[in-house]
């Protein structure tokens, strides 16, 4: 008897020590509402990149707050907020009062949904996604690399140039917050100067709402009722009346509509060719070099991924072929055997830190890429010097128009060279990743992250070394993964900085710095 | 009695040591104190179907991925009532080519596996024999074993702690039943990134891997002047939480598992060698969720001996 208790003690034990030690993961980044390093009170003269200036999107001037229809707007707040429910109070606590970053999370969230590659039919064949047809099978869109990184500049752009107007317009018309002129009111966020008219979180949260919908057309829904709650907890926040938001909402819809016209037309519809056109790149670039890339999977894909994203309009770069990297080592060449080496020397002593680097930047099938990560270190800046919502989507744009340039120019080498993976080029070759449904040179990775990285440098130089370290270490991660020569990463990297100054070149001179 | 005693051992290797693969978990029997039992298994097991959700497919990328283990384990009687069970299983993982994927296999030592089982009820009643026992186990990674690299992986790269309630009939014609259930609490395994989509974004480098309900039914018969005992068993996992393996995706260890095996093992004891035992066993995984259809086959030596006088 006295052994059977025992026992059930050790059980007893074991138990709660185990279990106390459960906690929640965390799936978004939690911080809270904070102040702001600055108010950029002259943001609304900031040039913006869809549009001329802020002033080009129309909203009608604001009633006063002493009107009668501004009174009655604010005691209708001040009712919502005394109902306010638990459900609310969590919703508010969530936005926060920079939800430019909440909104690129849930962009990032939708890539890792949809980043899932079409499996094989049982004939062999592969079914594309169909915009046409988006519930599929397969759903669109699949969220690879480059759909990734466009979807986000146009998100990041769209938001940028609506919050430009909105700041236009806030310090022209100066309406200032209702909490700002109403000491009864308990605003939830950290209080500021800026004025509330046009809200400038309606226009985000209308701006991602009518891209993610275009970009996602399945979560129409979803997005729907997350813009609802969002606007909701604007009114509930004790900031914003609802005519602050109904404006927001107007830049918004304005700001984005110009958006995805241009989205309609930059050759991303064409980016993912039929077979005899694929050939036809390949054949070309056989006869230029006498090499070709070849899909290895079985069964076989016949197309590689987006062929023709290397034609898509750039957004500050006039001329792909401008970025393209030199020639890589032709196929016997004494400098690709060298390579061929240190690749097999990689595969066949697969250190702990090198298999550690080659996972922590895979971002690969069912995650949000490597523009996502991107954004994420983005994030995480934009809280730690606490950015305001135009900073913060002003970050964003330039980041992801470098991210997406890169992506253009990578994709261009990629086609242009069309140059084989390791698995093809060394015999009985194998990874510890997956190798990509594209060429090799160069690598997207690199080209992505050193993109990613410059811009980060220019915004933020007091982590420059960090950045420029990590997109050096996430271009290796390719190679120690046995998926890209060491030229792809290193030329990537190149390229990727140089594609990035382009887009900085414009960031110096649109007035913010 | 006494050679019964080794195929307590085998029956219980795989409870905490790797769930896919396992023989029955659990028996009735006792070793009695200051003996000890050595096991060396092999077990080939392999899989060219795989339930993504609950959908049974190939997939050309992994092709039939094999997976090889060689356990060492050792019993030790403590008292008559109380046996420790020790071992690590070395395990072997690859495609057989061709495959689309060329990814590369892993070997390496698993996980660390304790147990300790408890006796509490051992009667004679007038048409056999009833028996009630307990099983405490604890098992967590020996190496830095990647449990994110699915389906290669050595294991899900979580610490584990089991509860067994084991209950036997056995009747006086040496043919007998047994059923166990098992609570199985698995805790987090840490991962080589910091992000993952699990129904929704994870900002971790660890994983939840889902807790499980593990339950065992067996018929079996000692033969042969009780040098040979056969049973057939029926074996099932199912995970309390977790999501779906995504289309055309690699699993990982997020999953919910269900899994429903059948299996045939066979143990002989030499009768001209004292102590010396030989086993053979058979398992296929006959149904599943985010599973793999694995059919696996072991063989095994124990040898059984005092360890003090």
């Amino acid at each position: 008897m006295k052994r059977q208790l025992s026992n059930i003690a050790l059980i007893l034990i074991a138990t709660i020590f185990f279990t106390s030690c459960e906690k929640d993961l965390p799936t978004y980044l939690e911080y809270d509402s904070y102040a702001f390093s600055g108010n950029d009170e002259t943001g609304g003269t900031w040039n913006p990149i869809l549009i001329n200036s802020g002033a080009d999107l129309i909203i009608a001037a604001p009633n006063a707050v002493s009107s009668s229809e501004y009174q009655a707007e604010l005691a209708d707040m001040k009712e919502a907020m005394g109902q306010i429910s638990d459900k609310q109070k969590n919703a508010v606590a969530y936005w926060t009062n920079n939800s430019v970053n909440r909104w690129n999370e849930i962009a990032l969230e939708l890539a890792a949904k949809y980043n899932l590659i079409p499996g094989p039919n049982p004939d062999g064949t592969y079914t594309l996604p169909n915009p046409a047809n988006p519930a599929g099978p397969p759903p669109f869109p699949f969220a690879h690399p480059p759909y990734a990184s466009r979807a986000f500049a146009y998100l990041s752009v769209a938001q940028f140039d609506g919050l430009i107007s909105a700041w236009y317009y806030k310090y022209t018309y100066n309406r200032p917050a209702p909490y700002q002129q109403d000491e009864s009111i308990n605003y939830a966020y950290v209080p500021n100067d800026i004025p509330s008219y046009p809200s400038d979180a309606a226009v985000v949260a209308t701006v991602a709402k009518e891209i993610l919908t275009a970009m996602f057309p399945l979560e129409a829904t979803y997005l729907e009722n997350l813009k609802t709650e969002h606007l909701e907890s604007l009114i509930l926040s004790g900031g914003n009346v609802a005519s602050d938001v109904t404006a927001g909402e107007k830049i918004g819809r304005d700001i984005s509509a110009l958006a995805l016209a241009r989205a309609a037309t930059d050759g991303m519809k064409k980016a993912q060719v039929p077979k005899p056109v694929s050939d036809s790149i390949k054949n070309a670039a056989y006869a230029r070099f006498g090499w070709q890339w070849d899909n290895l999977e079985i069964p076989p894909r016949p197309v590689g991924l987006t062929p023709l994203f290397g034609n898509v309009k750039m957004w500050n770069v006039a001329n792909v072929a401008d970025t393209r990297p030199i020639i890589p080592p032709s196929m016997d060449s004494a400098e690709l055997l060298i390579d061929i080496d240190i690749l097999k020397d990689y595969a066949a002593n697969v250190t702990e830190e090198r298999r550690r680097i080659a996972n922590f930047w895979q971002d690969g099938l069912g995650t949000y890429t490597p523009p996502g990560h991107w954004n994420r270190f983005a994030k995480e800046f934009i809280v730690k010097y606490r950015m305001n919502p135009l900073r913060a989507a002003r970050t964003f744009a330039y980041m992801n128009m470098a991210i997406m340039d890169g992506g253009i120019s990578c994709w261009d080498a990629k086609y242009y060279y069309h140059y084989p993976r390791p698995i093809q080029r060394i015999e009985g070759f194998q990874t510890i990743l997956g190798t990509p449904n594209f060429p090799s040179f160069t690598s997207g990775h690199s080209v992505f992250s050193a993109a990613g990285a410059e811009v980060l440098a220019y915004i933020f130089p007091q982590e420059e070394a960090l950045v420029n370290q990590w997109a050096e270490e996430a271009a290796m991660s390719r190679v120690y993964g046995g998926i890209h020569w060491t030229f792809d990463a290193t030329l990537g990297t190149k390229q990727g900085r140089d594609v990035a100054r382009y887009t900085i070149d414009v960031a110096r001179a649109d007035g913010a710095d | 009695m006494k050679k019964s005693l080794f195929n307590l051992i085998v029956l219980n290797f795989l409870i905490f040591f790797s769930a896919a693969h396992g023989q029955t978990p659990s028996d009735e029997l006792m070793m009695p104190a200051k003996d000890a039992c050595i096991l060396l298994n092999y077990e080939f097991g392999g899989f060219e179907e795989y339930w993504e959700g609950s959908t049974l497919r190939d997939n050309e990328t992994v092709a039939k991925v094999n997976r090889t283990t060689i356990l060492p384990m050792v019993a030790i009687g403590i008292f008559d009532k109380l046996n420790l069970y020790v071992g690590v299983p070395y395990i072997i993982t690859e495609s057989t080519d061709p495959n689309g994927g060329k990814y590369k296999g892993v070997q390496g030592y698993q996980d660390l596996g304790l147990a300790l089982k408890y006796q509490f009820i051992n009667e004679e009643i007038s048409s056999g024999e009833f028996s009630v026992l307990g099983t405490v186990g604890f098992s967590t990674p020996i190496t830095n074993y990647l449990s994110d690299y699915m389906p290669y992986s050595l294991g899900f790269g979580a610490p584990e702690l089991s509860y067994r309630g084991i209950f036997q009939y056995k009747m006086k014609s040496n043919i007998y039943f047994r059923t166990s259930l098992a609570y199985l609490w698995r805790g987090y395994t840490e991962i080589e990134r910091d992000y993952y989509y699990n129904n929704g974004s994870y900002y971790s480098s660890f994983m939840d891997v889902p807790n499980a309900w593990n339950f065992e039914g067996v018929i079996g018969a000692w033969l042969m002047d009780n040098s040979l005992r056969m049973e057939l068993n029926y074996w099932s996992l199912k995970s309390t939480s977790g999501d779906n393996i995504r289309a055309y995706n690699a699993p990982q260890p997020t999953n919910k598992v269900e899994m429903e095996r059948v299996g045939l093992f066979v143990h002989y004891f030499v009768p001209s060698v004292e102590g010396l035992g030989f086993l053979a066993y058979h398992n296929r995984v006959v149904n599943g969720l985010n599973a793999p259809k694995m059919n696996s086959t072991g063989l095994g030596i124990t040898y059984q001996f005092k360890f003090i006088k």
